[in-house]
Formats: structure tokens, sequence, C-alpha cells
């Protein structure tokens, strides 16, 4: 019986004209925008690509130790295409060096040829499913009990030997079908489209994550069905529901996401605890005038360091963000000062290390308390509405959330250990082509190279299951609603 | 007859649920616009204030002419508009100021050389380290441009299909009344109960915004606001000829009820941004940041080793004289030659090596105007690129009306890309009265040699402060008028075309 009534209703569905457009309209948005999204991430990946070059050139460059400037670049996410997230908009450019300890708000961007294209703002995929779909799925739900109602055909139903449960389940069925299929049509468009154009090769694992993608998207649509079956199965007339089911839709989806994001401010002023943290961490980095100091005193050099009383062919000297880099060649008569400078180089390279890491700390606090605690908040604030849990689900899986991000500072900061123990391993902080090129330049045939693997689909899912498991939540005490309240109406 | 008619349709609609949920939420938008615009907007003028005097206080310690063309007329700052709440503009993504470049010096030949102010645009990328979720504020062109449309839409898309399905509007029609009139009423009703309940809102959010000292309106804000009313009615006004133009063409209500939503979507959600970045895709493309900088460079270096060998080739020349003098100085016997005569030859040869002639003077005066004028021509052509692109691709998502009401509401309200436009515009101005303030005060000094740029070949003189001409980054209601004409225009267009639209569409449906 349950099989009859929703081949029915799915016929019916699938007949009607709001499928038909409901299919066609988000086809041509996918599409549209599927070529935006496509062309925009090979131009970011044409400039990861020419940016990771430059930088692997300008770390050959260096003639000492002391010149290595290392950079990394986070990679474009082809998964981005579905959900933007924060992948895009963050920059993904690191400086890698022993003295600094890169965080999340270190990473710099490079600028678009034209900074004004920031005044349209690019569209995901997963946007136009949250908006038109859920639209749709409203459309599906609000006249579905009322509508039978008002037509007279649901006593007809009912004076039939069906539980009304069955009647609730089947339309929601058929509806669930008929709502997933434009998701999957659109997909298969993009697919296409990726295999036409080359340029994005997905792996066993994205497909996967993609599957997720598409599974929370289908739980998402559920949740608006539901919401419009509720108010189907509660009003008496569809023009009623109707404006319920547009109010509720307009709320959740259009108004509250920005609404909350600039009405609100849960975490309040947070300059004076950036102020406080700045002043703690150059108090920690004036250890190293002291330090310098002490050593100063108690070594044969004279004059100021870097340079002290020594002779030099020639000398050149750069600073960039508290580093010192230096390249000299010094001369004869100063060659028996050399290993006092190379104590002096040690020395002062081992502690900036070890400030780094302190002040790193520090730093981590405070981001912790100001700049991450306002996007947790404003994260949070989102997800009370079903239409923020899908987003924030979606980029969970994509890997373009908050945490993806996180996992390329993490790698970066990985690497920088990894550079560190090379430099040990070579001896570099104490050994004289620190600052000197005299006895031959350094060679960095056996550099670490910087990879940065993204999060497996396991972390993905898990990262992704607290929003889902909401959805699935809200939907599960949705129907359980619709189905007590329809068990209770008269027809 | 009309105004029973509209009469009705007034009722009919104010009675129904759909006029109290559109009360309702316009009511909290309108609301939490002006407490969030009292909230962020002092603070915005504060900075600015503070921005604006120490540029001042810059300008001011700079008493030599020399001084104002080498650093120029210090930050320039766009200023906050007293009607941001009405629309942002993305003004986030749109740069505040006009930042002081760097500086470079040179020397060589025994002069050294300085550079003088040049004007760069910067850019600015506000999502870089911002790591909140990404929103679109609440202002009214965001009320306006959704909501203005959607229930426009929601009053009017069962106005003919559904009275047809419930056969009243045979029977409205049996009485002696003109299927015009009847239309006419059915608009005319449903605007004004669209407008009341956004009129009674956008009362209350001025009610809440002038009430606080911070943000005093002048007559020319009264005077924007009104136009900007206007435009939100004519846009709602475009959004019921659509609705009434589906529902007359439509059998069923449901139909009329998925298209006019879908029709809705596409055109006042997507069509603005999708068009607009799509539409790049199939312009001719900017030169890159990489290639412009290297263009750049190059010109510039070209105009240095032009100067290098002009500087070398008039030096030598003149030290021909001093070199070749004590050349000879050396070739006679030593006996002859006194101390003094080759102490004086020394000296004359290091005068001249050290201290710049007039012909020197001139070619370095021209060299430092040339690297500012290749600076600032690279740089102006750049902008103008990117400002071109971003007009056609804003040209092209005026296909959308909900894009159109957007640029016209920014360029009423005072912010926005066209705001930014006369910003610029300004600044151009003042760079050129700057410049010319620093000619003609030049001018007035007789000892001077006129070489401007460099600091031998201009008045010493201390400047007034008060003859200096100050940056104001003044609109007047004449310019934002006109930076809004072409999307006044298209908007009265746009609720013609609907208008007629669905008064033919009418005419012709059978009952």
């Amino acid at each position: 019986m349950l099989r009859t009534i929703i081949r029915q209703e799915l016929l019916a569905h699938l007949m009607s004209a709001r499928f038909f457009a409901a299919v066609i309209i988000t086809l041509l948005l996918v599409v549209a925008n599927a070529v935006v999204l496509l062309e925009d991430y090979e131009r970011r990946l044409d400039r990861y690509s020419h940016q990771e070059n430059v930088h692997r050139e300008k770390a050959q460059e260096a003639k000492t130790y002391s010149f290595l400037k290392l950079y990394v670049e986070r990679s474009p996410n082809p998964l981005g295409l579905f959900s933007a997230g924060l992948d895009k908009r963050l920059g993904g450019t690191l400086e890698i060096y022993h003295g600094s300890v890169p965080m999340i708000s270190n990473a710099s961007a490079r600028s678009l040829d034209n900074p004004f294209l920031n005044l349209f703002s690019k569209i995901d995929l997963v946007f136009i499913f949250q908006v038109v779909l859920s639209l749709i799925a409203l459309l599906f739900a609000y006249d579905a009990i009322a509508g039978d109602r008002e037509a007279g055909t649901l006593r007809l139903v009912v004076s039939h030997p069906v539980r009304r449960g069955s009647i609730l389940l089947a339309k929601y069925i058929s509806a669930m079908i008929c709502l997933l299929l434009p998701v999957l049509m659109s997909l298969l468009m993009v697919l296409f489209l990726l295999s036409i154009s080359g340029s994005i090769q997905l792996s066993g694992q994205d497909f996967v994550r993609i599957g997720g993608i598409v599974l929370t998207t289908s739980v998402y649509l559920s949740v608006f069905y539901l919401i419009g079956l509720l108010i189907s199965t509660t009003t008496r007339r569809t023009a009623t529901s109707l404006m319920l089911c547009m109010f509720v839709w307009v709320v959740l989806v259009l108004v509250y996401p920005n609404w909350s994001r600039f009405t609100i401010n849960p975490v309040g002023d947070t300059q004076a605890e950036r102020t406080s943290t700045e002043e703690h961490v150059n108090q920690i980095w004036e250890e190293v005038d002291r330090e310098e100091q002490r050593f100063v005193t108690n070594s044969p050099l004279e004059e100021d360091p870097p340079w002290f009383n020594l002779s030099y062919h020639e000398q050149g000297r750069s600073y960039g963000g508290g580093r010192q880099m230096l390249t000299s060649k010094v001369k004869e008569k100063s060659e028996h000062l050399v290993p006092h400078v190379q104590k002096y180089h040690e020395a002062m390279e081992t502690l900036r290390i070890r400030l780094a890491e302190q002040t790193a700390l520090i730093r981590k606090q405070s981001l912790d308390k100001t700049t991450l605690r306002e996007a947790r908040w404003h994260e949070h604030l989102m997800k009370l509405s079903p239409a923020g849990l899908y987003t924030f689900a979606a980029s969970a899986w994509a890997g373009t959330d908050l945490d993806g991000m996180f996992d390329y500072v993490d790698a970066a900061q990985q690497y920088r250990r990894s550079l560190i123990d090379y430099l040990h391993e070579k001896n570099a902080f104490g050994s004289r082509q620190w600052f000197d090129t005299s006895k031959g330049e350094v060679d960095w045939w056996d550099l670490p190279q910087f990879r940065f693997e993204r999060a497996n689909v396991w972390e993905n899912a898990t990262r992704a299951f607290p929003e889902l498991f909401l959805l699935l939540l809200i939907n599960t005490v949705l129907f359980t609603v619709a189905f007590l309240l329809f068990v209770k109406i008269e027809v | 007859m009309i105004l029973h008619i509209i009469k009705r349709e007034l009722f009919d609609h104010i009675n129904s649920l759909r006029f109290v949920l559109t009360t309702v939420i316009l009511l909290i938008l309108m609301s939490t616009n002006a407490f969030v615009h009292l909230r962020t907007h002092p603070e915005k003028v504060r900075k600015y204030s503070n921005n604006v005097t120490k540029s001042l206080d810059d300008l001011k310690s700079r008493t030599e002419l020399y001084t104002l063309i080498r650093k120029g007329p210090g930050n320039l700052y766009k200023s906050p508009a007293s009607l941001s709440f009405i629309a942002d503009g993305d003004d986030a993504y749109l740069p505040r100021n006009i930042y002081s470049p760097g500086s470079w010096s040179r020397s060589g030949f025994g002069s050294r050389v300085r550079s003088n102010w040049w004007l760069s645009y910067g850019s600015v990328n506000p999502d870089a380290k911002d790591l909140r979720p990404h929103a679109t504020k609440i202002d009214w062109v965001f009320i306006t441009i959704y909501l203005l449309s959607l229930i426009p839409l929601l009053f009017t898309f069962d106005s003919f299909s559904g009275e047809r399905e419930r056969g009243t509007l045979r029977l409205c029609l049996a009485n002696p009344i003109s299927r015009p009139i009847l239309l006419v009423g059915k608009f005319l009703g449903t605007l004004i109960a669209v407008l009341i309940p956004f009129v009674f809102a956008v009362l209350l959010n001025l009610a809440v915004i002038s009430a606080d000292s911070w943000t005093q309106l002048s007559a020319m804000d009264w005077g924007r606001l009104g136009v900007i009313l206007l435009i939100a009615v004519s846009y709602a006004g475009i959004f019921i000829g659509l609705g009434l133009m589906i529902s007359a063409g439509t059998r069923e209500p449901r139909l009329s009820l998925i298209v006019v939503l879908l029709i809705w979507v596409t055109v006042v959600v997507f069509v603005p941004s999708t068009l607009g970045t799509l539409s790049t895709k199939w312009m001719p493309p900017l030169q890159t940041n990489d290639q412009f900088q290297t263009a750049k460079k190059l010109a510039i270096d070209e105009n240095n080793t032009d100067y290098n060998e002009q500087i070398k080739a008039t030096k030598e020349k003149k030290l021909s004289g001093a070199q070749s003098k004590l050349q000879q100085l050396a070739k006679m016997p030593r006996e002859n030659v006194s101390p003094e005569d080759i102490k004086a030859a020394q000296e004359e040869y290091n005068s001249v090596w050290q201290k710049d002639g007039n012909e020197e003077l001139q070619i370095k005066s021209e060299f430092v105007k040339k690297d500012v004028e290749i600076r600032e021509r690279f740089n102006r052509s750049h902008l103008d690129a990117q400002i071109a692109q971003i007009r056609r691709a804003r040209a092209v998502t005026r296909f959308s009306p909900a894009a159109i009401v957007q640029y016209a509401l920014e360029s009423m309200a005072g912010t926005g890309f066209n705001r930014h436009l006369q910003f610029l515009d300004n600044v151009h101005l003042y760079k050129k009265q700057f410049r010319q303030f620093i000619v003609d005060t030049d001018r007035t000094d007789n000892e001077s040699l006129h070489l401007i740029g460099i600091p031998e070949g201009m008045s010493k003189k201390a400047v007034t402060i008060e003859a200096v001409p100050k940056f104001e980054d003044k609109i007047t209601f004449k310019d934002t008028f006109n930076a809004a004409t072409l999307d006044l225009l298209l908007l009265v267009l746009l609720l013609v075309v609907f208008f007629s639209g669905a008064f033919l569409v009418f005419l012709r449906t059978e009952v």
C-alpha cells in the first residue's frame, strides 16, 4: 500500500510544472556558477604553482644560512568549488623561519589583479542548493496536507485502510526523491564540466567527500521539507501555509545568517587583549638584547654586533620581521676572531628559537581569546539556523573550514621544526657559513621540502558530524511532531 | 470606481496573514539596521576626523616648498557617508584612503637626487585575515532588494489566477468595469499595501537614527532620502507589475507561484553576483600584477639610465677643462709647478665635481619630474583598466533590477563604487591644485631658479600654511544625482515595461 501511495505521489510531483522548473533553474544556476568557479580555480592553481616556483628559487639563492628566505604556499582546494569556505579568502603564504612560529594570523594573501572584483561575491554550489532547493522543498511541502484537505482528497485517502503514518511517510519519501534528483543531475553536470576542463583531478577520497556533501544536502533539504509539512498539517488553508513557509524561509535562509553576524557581538572589544599580548611579546623579545650585551662583555670581540671589529672584503645585511640576514667575506687578518662570532650567532639563534616558541604560546592563547573566539562564536550563532548548519557541515566535508586552515598552519609549523632539525644537523647556527661565504657558499640540495596533505576523509567526516547530527536531530523532531499532529487532526 | 477597487484590494491585503508577517519582518530588520548603525557609525566618524587631523599636522610641519613637493600632502582620506546605514556599499572592499608612497634617493657623479611625492592607489583585502564566516550587512539595500521584491510577488502571484480559480474575476468583470481600470486598481492597491509596512519600518528606523546626536542628518541628506524612497517605491512597483503579468498569464496560482519564485531567486539572488563575475570572463584580460610591476619598473629604469647618461655627459664635459689643466701640470717638470697651482687646479676640479651647475640642476629637475610622471601614468592606467572592467561588469549585471537598485541606492547614499570614483576624482583634482600651488608660489620668488623638484632650484621662503590647499572630500547633491541618473532612468523604464507587460497580458487573457 505504501508503495502505491509513493508511486502516485511521485508521479504527481514528477509531472508537475514545479518539478520541471526546479530542475531547469537549478541546472542553469549550477552550470553558470560552475563555469565561473572552475575558471577561478584554474587561475588560482596557476598562481599557486608560479608562486611556489618563485619561493623555491628564492630559497636556493641564499648564500649563507642566515639569508635563507623560505615561504610556503597553500594549494587551492578543488572542493572549494562546492563549498568555498575560507579556502579562497584567507591568505595562504607563510614565512618559515626558525625565529618565528607561523600562525594563522601571519598568513598573507596576494591581491587580485583587479581588487575591485571583490565587490562581486562569488557563489559556490552549496549556496545554490542552500537557497534554491530549500525554497523548492518548501514549495513541495506547503500544500502536501493542506492542499489535499482543501481539495477533499485527503478525506478520500484516509477513508481507505491506510495508516496515517504511511501517508505521511509516502509523501515524505516521494518529495525527497524529487528534491534529490536536481541535486544529482547538477552534480553530474559539474563532474562533466570538470572532466572537460581537465584541470581538476579528483581522487577517490574526494568522491567520498562529495558523497558526504550530497548526504548533508539531502538531510538539509529534508529539514525544510519537514518544516513545510509541519506547517501544512497545522494550517487549514494552503494560502496561509504558503505564507508561513515563505516567512520561515526568508528568516532562516536569507535574513538570520546575515543578521546574526552584524547584530550580535558576543565577544566584545578585544583591542585591550591584543595590545597587552603585543607588550608581553615585546618584553620577552627584550631578552635578546640582554643576552647580546652579556655575550659582548664576556667575549674578546669589540664594537657592535653583528659585525664587531672584524674587517671584511664585503658585507651585506637585510632585515625582515625581526630577523637578521647576513652575508660577508671576512679578511684574512680577522680570521682568528671568526670562531667567536660563530659562537655569538649560535648563542643568539638558539635563544631566538626558544623565545619564538615561548611567544608562540602566548600568541596562540591571545588568538584563542580574540580572533578565534570571535570566529567560533559567529559560527555557533549562525548554526542556530539549519542553513548555517548546512554551510559549515559542507565546508567541513570539503576541508575549507577553519579546521582545514589550521591543518595547513600545523603543517607549516611542522615544516619549521624539520627546518630547524635540518639546520641543527648541518650545525648551521654555529658554522661560519651562517654569515660568511669566504670559505664557500651553502648548498641547499638536501633542504627538506614542504608537503601539505589535507585531512583524510575520516577526519572530514568527524568534523562534519556534529552539524550533521544536529540536522538529523532536527529532522527526527520535526517528523515526530508532524506525525503526531497529523494523526490527531480532523480531516 | 477605481477608488473602490483600490480600497477593496487594500482591505483584502491588510486583513491577510502576509501583511502581518511582512510588517513584523520589516520592522525587525529596519530597527536592527538603525541600532547597528548607531553602534558603529560614531567610531567611523571619530577615526576619520583623527586621521584627517593627523595628516593636517603632517602638512603643517612641511614649511618649505621643497618639503611639500618631496613629501606631498600626506594621507588623503575618504569621508564616511552619513547615510551609510542605507547602503553599506561593500565599503570594506574599497580603499578608504590614499597613502603617501615610499621614497627613494639616488646618488652618483657627485650629485644626489631624492624622489618627489607621487600619487599611488592602494588596495584592500579585509577578508585575508578574517576568520569569521562571510555575511552581508543588513542595510536598506538588503531589505529593499530582497524583501521589496519578494513581498510584492507574494502579494500578487494569485491576484488574477486565484480570482479566476475562484470565479470572482468573471464576476468582477461582469460589472461595468473596464479591464485597464481593474488592473490599475489592483496595482495601486497592492503598492499601497506593500508600502504601508515599509514606510512604517522606515519611519521607525529614521526616528531611532535621528534621535541620536552623533548622526545629524542635514537638509541634503533628507533630500537624498526622498529620492531613495522613490527608488524603493518604483522597485516594488516593478515586481508588482511582474507578479500581475505572470498571474494574468498562468491558469492556476500554484504554477504562477513557482514561476514567480524561481524568477525571483534567479534575478535577485544570483544574477547580480554571478553575471558580474561571469562577464569578466569574456572581457579582455587585465594585466596581471606582476606584468604591471615589471612594465613600470622597466620604464622607471629607462628614465634612470637616461638621467645617468645625461648627468655623466654634462659633468664630464665640465670636468674636462679642469682635468686637462691637471694633466698639463702633471706633464710639466716638477720645479716649474708651484704646489699652490696644483692645489688650485685640484680645488677647481673638486668644486666642479661636487657642486652642480645650472645645467645639472635642470637635468635633475627634469628627471625627478619625469619619474613622478612615469609612476603616476602607470598607476593611473592600471587603475583605469581595473575600473573599466568593473564598470562593464556592472553594466552587465544591470540586467537585474536588484543590481540597478543596489547601485542607485549606493550612489544616493554616497557609498560604494561610484562614491569611490568620486573620491578619486576629488583626489585627482586636489593633486593638480597642490602642484599648481607649488609652482605658483615658487614663481613669486625672484631669487628662485624655478626648477621644481630639487632643493637648490626652489624658493627657500617659508610657506604660509593657510595658503596651502587642503584636501576636502566633498560631494554635492548634483554629483550623487548624476551618478545615479542612469540607474534611475533604467528603473523608470523597467517600471513602464513591466506595467505595460501586465496590461497587455491581462487584456488578452480569457477569464
